[in-house]
């Protein structure tokens, strides 16, 4: 085992950082994008003229950071570094915002100082993105804040004149109040109010009529009346002003929008967490058995690297040494840290939590999962959600008639009572709200959208919400898709010896290697959940323990066939195919003849193992049904989804293990074209067919299904043609899935429903003369706020 | 009612002033990173208590484990020697 | 962790030495009104024994005029809420401002020209208010030449405070100097507008306003003067002392936030509730009563935020007698906030006006609350300022909290029965329309609550002596210490490459552009 230690670049540079390779790399791999600002002259230092001090930004992503305390150490030695002007770190997203003078320092400076005290740090792409959203959320706030606190404060000056009589208040005290209401309520209408204008104006340039307009109208007609009414009491408008209700529209009308907008921000940022996942540098074993910090891009398949405590895996991997544990849930939805132990696969982009480990790589760059995942979330989040098509082409008629209603009966009760007439216009204005239309649809969309994606359930089309929820029937491909390969040992073999194949197999990337040093090593290994399991032998694999491995040397690998190395004693050992190890065929060890994997009674062994041409342990492929799809059957049969088997393999095998896993029915040996008609002759039935299937060899089949869900298996997640994609390979999230899709659908329904009661029989009322503004505004600003309340209850997990 | 002239003027021009009193407060990000900034001076106490950098003599993370459960140790408890 | 100075290092620092103000907390004006404000806290406390007294034994004024109760009694309330509060404010305030700011405070002489400045004023009221020169303004009897004495010494005050915010070296502002700085400025308003007067002689001055004006603006200023002086300045005190003590972060920092914003949004209005059923129009104290039951919500937001610091650490409470003072404070300042919105409704302050009630509401919020978070402030500030961490005597600690606590309770239940008392004596009307009370059967009827009254406030004194002595042998153990202020730049163990040498100071353009 060799142990490496980490070259430090400034232990080696003693001034120059360009000096080696590595620090280079650093330096160069660490450039972030800079943002140049320029800062008026009184920030600058004291010699500087009227000249601006020109300041670079930089966004970081920082590793290594386990507590609040962090921060200030963090910032502590930036400071340190001359030419720094700010750092403002978030210990909750890791991130930091640096602000340094180019002339006298540079991000190589920065990140040193940051290494030195043991922290990593990366640039952090979507930095800008997430200070545009930072300086969104706080004039949002800003906007709120004002609205709020003056319309409390005019409130209280508009009281007295509700709870005064004619003789308690002087004529002049009632002015006053009334010029002070005027006077808190400017603000409000110039700054806060602002959005709802310009929205109007951007809408009204289109040609178009958005949700803004009845809104803006009001508002305006509103402020006027009052103004007049305040300042001309005796005039046209009559004396009423409605200065309070105008107030505390804006202000709950913004706090609706403030929700919407966290929503919002909230999905951008678990999107950008996916994105930026994959760290910028790696420690990189060399041949001479140095780490050094290299670009990601510098990576090949076969690298080995270690990764640190807290960082992120820089490609997909096996582990060679140690254990840990990685946080997988921003790629799996696995919500718990998934253990780690030699021979594991490893995510590029997840999080290693526990120790540090060595890895070798396999796949970089676009190949590995995550660049496909982003991929996939990338287009997704490009589409308009089907709801919304059906919300834009109803909502500009139903606009227009509201228009076309104020107006009517702003006319007619012109002609009754004139004083009344400007009030009724902006009750019907104000007081329809199309938000279950414009506001929540989305909303419910990008909302459920995020459950999903925490339970690991990514969604290629979003039309498939709506078949997700609609489904009643699920067809299930078996190998695969129910089920998973794993060799495991034929028979029952001595734990010394399982160690010796599991130490073995990891130095193989081969699929059946890999899969068995992971099966025998993994102390998360999920136990087999069924009986066929207790025909294979009922050792339980025990985890390995580091310092039990023995030494291999002299390591060679004979592709399509197998491995083969010394050990300390100078015997040789193989490991592969029946031809590799050479064995006599037939020559058992002390192990009974095992009887059956599955159904097939030939003991078919695919790996062998041998030291000095002697069979020690033979493994075979079983087929094991994932962890939790009983369950999972058992939950859909419960919701009242009929579940069916759709399989190629033999009708026997596949009826026992329908059988076995508790679904209704059963179809094996079936070409691709019976499966096809399977599912047309639901179809034709009437029946919402959901498929679930491994993305690639049944194409046709999910194509034709109403919807269609492919199991996330690492490289071939590229192709996957389904409408969505269940990351984390848990049978048990269709259940989830279809939950949250009706959840999402419902909250849909309940809002169109709740919101066409409202506006049917609010608008009557307003234009009857019988809905004062007060009540309007309290009417539009509260059905929106529930309307957005309720639509951000779909995200929920 | 006389002190009204003097009380209602006066509270509206108070409300303006509180307005740009918050305004600045956003803008210059003071209601930023709110969760670091409640326990900041939780740790600012007397110079010896700023929490040693562990980290800084373990710059070698390949020590292992248990250097690297030190680090972590002393990193989330500022008031260890 | 520092290596040792070689005998040029040594020369190199001696010469910096002036230098070396720069990076020292200005502590002598925290440590000076810390000690101020536990004498007139033994004087103010003593003082209201002697008037309690007065009220149970009217003979207890020997027939001296300077000894009289209605002299007396706002030498009570100025020394408790101006002398002993106000030096407590001064010294929390100037102490956390430094520590949060991490920077020396702005102007260490002004400051101390605050502490002199600020005892003169004690001193002038102590003298004036016994010799019976008052305006007659609750909380605002001082005369003119006074109130220009506390003006200039709060304007001072102010540049001293928001100075040394100004200079920072934290980005952010905790938000305990949102509340400090919400107090001085809310007390300067307050004071200017409601002191403005006529003066007449050099010691009599008439109001600038007049009648049912003049008790508006009073109450006003009365209101907000218990609201910012009284509660916002010890929130802020709260929101450092108790998470400092605990050794816990606030349970919700953002709470605490929205907390100050919406105290600040409702005080302004509650005002008119001290004026129910007087010649104030009807509407003016329906808005004041309104406002005062709104101010029940942050209030309480404020409370339970202080409280829940513990939540997970309750077992401190056992072991910590300055952690008991300060949440128990706490939970009396729960039950003022909601006692007062409660008497602010009519009905209710129909009974209530101007019995003890008021007093018992009044001296539940400043014994329990005021006094007992001042208490714990006190307790963990003044070891601090002696180079240590812990006071003389713990013990003396736990029993002045278990004094002080009786104290309270029985003044308080004392105060509330005889407050109801009244209330219903008062207005106990015979069928044929006549009282059925005498007013002077009501004042015997009140006889020993005041003599229980009179135990629980001498029992509240005691306890104050006792943390007398606990201060005086505190500073005896204790020696005045130069406090660094921990540099902006990096205080790290050695590194590999950097040179080895003396903690850098803040690098210049890092502080100046910050």
């Amino acid at each position: 085992m060799n142990t490496s230690v980490l070259t430090h670049p400034s232990s080696n540079s003693g001034g120059s950082s360009g000096a080696l390779p590595c620090g280079a790399a650093i330096a160069q791999g660490a450039e972030p994008d800079a943002q140049s600002i320029a800062l008026p002259s009184s920030a600058a230092p004291t010699t500087a003229t009227a000249a601006t001090l020109h300041l670079s930004e930089s966004h970081w992503q920082i590793g290594g950071m386990h507590c609040a305390a962090c921060v200030t150490l963090i910032e502590t030695a930036l400071h340190a570094v001359p030419g720094l002007a700010s750092v403002v770190v978030n210990p909750a997203t890791q991130r930091a915002t640096l602000r340094w003078d180019p002339a006298r320092t540079a991000p190589a400076a920065l990140v040193q100082a940051l290494k030195t005290v043991g922290y990593s740090a990366w640039p952090d792409e979507a930095g800008p993105a997430r200070s545009l959203r930072a300086a969104e959320r706080r004039l949002a706030l800003w906007r709120l804040f004002v609205a709020g606190f003056c319309a409390m404060q005019v409130m209280m000056f508009t009281i007295p004149m509700y709870l005064a009589t004619e003789h308690d208040m002087p004529a002049s005290a009632r002015q006053l109040l009334g010029w002070g209401a005027w006077l808190l309520s400017l603000p409000v209408m110039a700054f806060s109010a602002r959005p709802f204008f310009a929205g109007a104006l951007r809408s009204l340039r289109a040609r178009q009529i958005g949700m803004d307009v009845p809104v803006a109208l009001g508002l305006a007609i509103t402020f006027v009346v009052s103004t007049a009414a305040t300042f001309d009491p005796g005039g046209l408008f009559g004396a009423e002003a409605w200065f309070d209700s105008l107030t505390m529209f804006i202000a709950v009308l913004l706090a609706s929008r403030w929700i919407e907008m966290g929503q919002r921000h909230r999905a951008a940022e678990e999107l950008e967490a996916t994105l930026t996942r994959l760290p910028d540098s790696a420690l990189r074993i060399e041949a001479d058995g140095q780490a050094c910090s290299v670009p990601v891009s510098a990576l090949r398949p076969g690298d080995r690297v270690r990764v640190p405590q807290g960082q992120a895996f820089a490609a997909d991997g096996p582990v060679l040494q140690g254990h840990t544990q990685a946080d997988e849930s921003l790629l799996t939805g696995e919500a718990r840290p998934v253990a780690k132990a030699p021979g594991s696969m490893l995510i590029g982009g997840s999080l290693n939590l526990g120790a540090p480990i060595e890895m070798r790589v396999e796949r970089t760059g676009q190949d590995t999962r995550w660049a496909t995942i982003v991929e996939l979330v990338r287009s997704a989040a490009s589409q308009r959600p089907p709801g919304t098509r059906w919300a834009d082409r109803w909502a500009a008629p139903f606009l227009w008639t509201v228009l076309a209603l104020a107006a009517a009966g702003g006319l007619f009760w012109s002609f009754i009572d004139p004083a009344r007439a400007p009030w009724v216009v902006v009750s019907v204005l104000i007081v329809t709200c199309p938000c279950a239309l414009s506001l929540a649809a989305p909303l419910t969309w990008v909302a459920a959208t995020r459950a999903l994606a925490r339970h690991g359930v990514l969604l290629r089309r979003l039309d498939a919400l709506d078949g997700l929820a609609r489904c009643n029937r699920a067809f299930f491909d078996k190998t695969g898709t129910l089920t998973e390969g794993r060799v495991l040992p034929l028979g029952s073999v001595p734990a010394a010896v399982l160690a010796r194949a599991a130490s073995l197999a990891r130095w193989s990337s081969h699929p059946l290697a890999r899969s068995l040093a992971s099966s025998l090593s993994s102390s998360s290994a999920s136990p087999l959940s069924n009986s066929s399991a207790s025909s294979i032998s009922a050792s339980r694999p025990a985890a390995i323990d580091p310092a039990d491995e023995p030494g291999w040397t002299d390591v060679q690998e004979q592709a399509g066939a197998g491995l083969s190395a010394r050990d300390a004693d100078g015997a040789t050992w193989r490991l592969g195919s029946a031809a590799w190890v050479d064995a006599e065929v037939g020559t058992e060890p002390s192990a009974e003849v095992p009887t059956g994997i599955g159904e097939e009674a030939s003991a078919d062994a695919v790996l062998w193992l041998a030291r000095d041409g002697q069979v020690l342990a033979r493994f075979g492929l079983d087929e094991v049904p994932r962890p939790g799809v009983a369950q999972a059957m058992a939950q859909l049969q419960a919701a009242g989804v009929a579940t069916l088997l759709l399989s190629g393999d033999s009708p026997a095998r596949v009826q026992a293990l329908a059988q076995q896993l508790g679904m209704a029915a059963a179809q094996g040996g079936a070409l691709p074209q019976d499966k096809l008609a399977v599912l047309a002759a639901a179809q034709a039935r009437g029946d919402c067919v959901l498929m679930v299937g491994d993305g690639i060899n049944d194409a046709p089949v999910l194509a034709r299904a109403d919807v269609s869900l492919a199991m996330g298996q690492g490289a071939l997640l590229a192709r996957q043609q389904a409408d969505a994609v269940l990351l984390g390979e848990r049978i048990g999230e269709v259940v989830q899935a279809r939950r949250i899709a009706q959840r999402a659908l419902a909250i849909v329904r309940q809002n169109l429903f709740g919101s066409a009661l409202y506006n049917l029989s609010c608008v009557p009322l307003a234009l009857l003369g019988l809905l004062p503004p007060w009540a309007a505004s309290i009417g539009m600003a509260g059905s929106s706020l529930l309307v957005v309340l309720n639509a951000s209850r779909a995200g929920r997990p | 009612m006389e002190s009204l002239y003097l009380l209602i003027p006066f509270s509206a021009a108070l409300v303006l002033g509180v307005i740009g009193v918050f305004g600045w407060a956003v803008h210059s990000g003071q209601f930023d990173g709110l969760e670091a900034e409640g326990a900041r001076f939780l740790h600012d106490d007397l110079p010896g208590d700023l929490p040693v950098t562990a980290a800084a003599l373990d710059a070698d993370q390949g020590l292992g484990d248990a250097a690297a459960e030190e680090s972590a140790r002393r990193l989330n408890d500022p008031r260890s020697p | 962790m520092s290596s040792p100075l070689t005998l040029t290092e040594k020369q190199h620092a001696a010469e910096q030495a002036p230098n070396e103000q720069a990076n020292v907390y200005a502590d002598a004006p925290v440590r000076l009104f810390a000690l101020a404000a536990v004498l007139w806290g033994v004087v103010g406390m003593l003082v209201g024994v002697l008037i309690a007294a007065q009220l149970t034994w009217p003979e207890l004024n020997f027939g001296i005029s300077w000894l009289s109760y209605g002299r007396l009694r706002p030498l009570h309330t100025n020394s408790v809420i101006f002398a002993f509060g106000g030096c407590v404010l001064f010294a929390t305030s100037y102490h956390v401002a430094q520590r949060t700011c991490q920077v020396r405070l702005f102007m260490p002489k002004l400051a101390m020209f605050t502490f002199y400045g600020w005892q003169l004023v004690i001193l002038a009221a102590a003298v004036t208010l016994p010799l019976g020169i008052t305006s007659g303004k609750e909380y605002a009897e001082l005369e003119w030449p006074i109130d220009l004495l506390i003006t200039v010494v709060w304007v001072a005050f102010a540049i001293v405070f928001f100075g040394t915010l100004g200079t920072r070296r934290v980005r952010h502002i905790y938000v305990a100097n949102w509340f400090f700085g919400a107090f001085i400025i809310a007390v300067a308003l307050l004071h200017i507008v409601n002191s403005a007067a006529m003066p007449a002689s050099l010691w009599k001055s008439y109001s600038a306003y007049a009648g049912v004006q003049d008790a508006m603006i009073q109450w006003w200023y009365g209101h907000n003067a218990v609201g910012f002086f009284l509660t916002a300045g010890f929130l802020g005190l709260m929101y450092y002392y108790i998470p400092k003590q605990a050794e816990r972060p606030v349970y919700s920092y953002r709470l605490s936030i929205v907390h100050f914003w919406a105290l600040i949004f409702t005080y302004m209005w509650a005002g008119p509730h001290h004026l129910h059923y007087t010649a104030l129009p009807d509407w003016v104290q329906s808005i004041g009563m309104a406002f005062s039951l709104v101010l029940l919500a942050p209030s309480w937001g404020g409370m339970i935020n202080g409280v829940m610091t513990l939540s997970g650490a309750w077992h401190k409470l056992r072991d910590d007698p300055i952690l008991k003072f300060l949440i128990v404070s706490l939970s009396f300042y729960g039950m003022s906030t909601f006692e007062g919105p409660m008497m602010s409704i009519k009905t209710i302050n129909a009974l209530s006006h101007y019995t003890d009630w008021t007093i018992g509401h009044v001296h539940s919020g400043a014994l329990g609350w005021v006094g007992m978070i001042s208490m714990g402030a006190l307790y963990h500030l003044i070891p601090r300022m002696y180079g240590r961490t812990t006071m003389f005597s713990k013990q003396a600690i736990e029993l002045h909290f278990w004094i002080a606590t009786v104290g309270i309770v029985l003044y308080i239940s004392a105060m509330w029965i005889a407050g109801v008392m009244q209330g219903l004596m008062w207005r106990a009307v015979n069928p044929d329309g006549t009282l059925v009370y005498t007013f002077v059967e009501s004042v015997k009827a009140t006889f020993p609550y005041y003599v229980v009254r009179l135990i629980g406030g001498f029992l509240y004194f005691s306890g104050m002596v006792l943390m007398a002595w606990n201060v005086v042998m505190t500073v005896r153990a204790g020696q005045v210490l130069a406090v660094p202020i921990p540099p902006v730049g990096p205080v790290l163990g050695p590194v590999p490459g950097a040179p080895v040498g003396p903690a850098p100071g803040p690098a210049p353009g890092a502080v100046a552009a910050a």
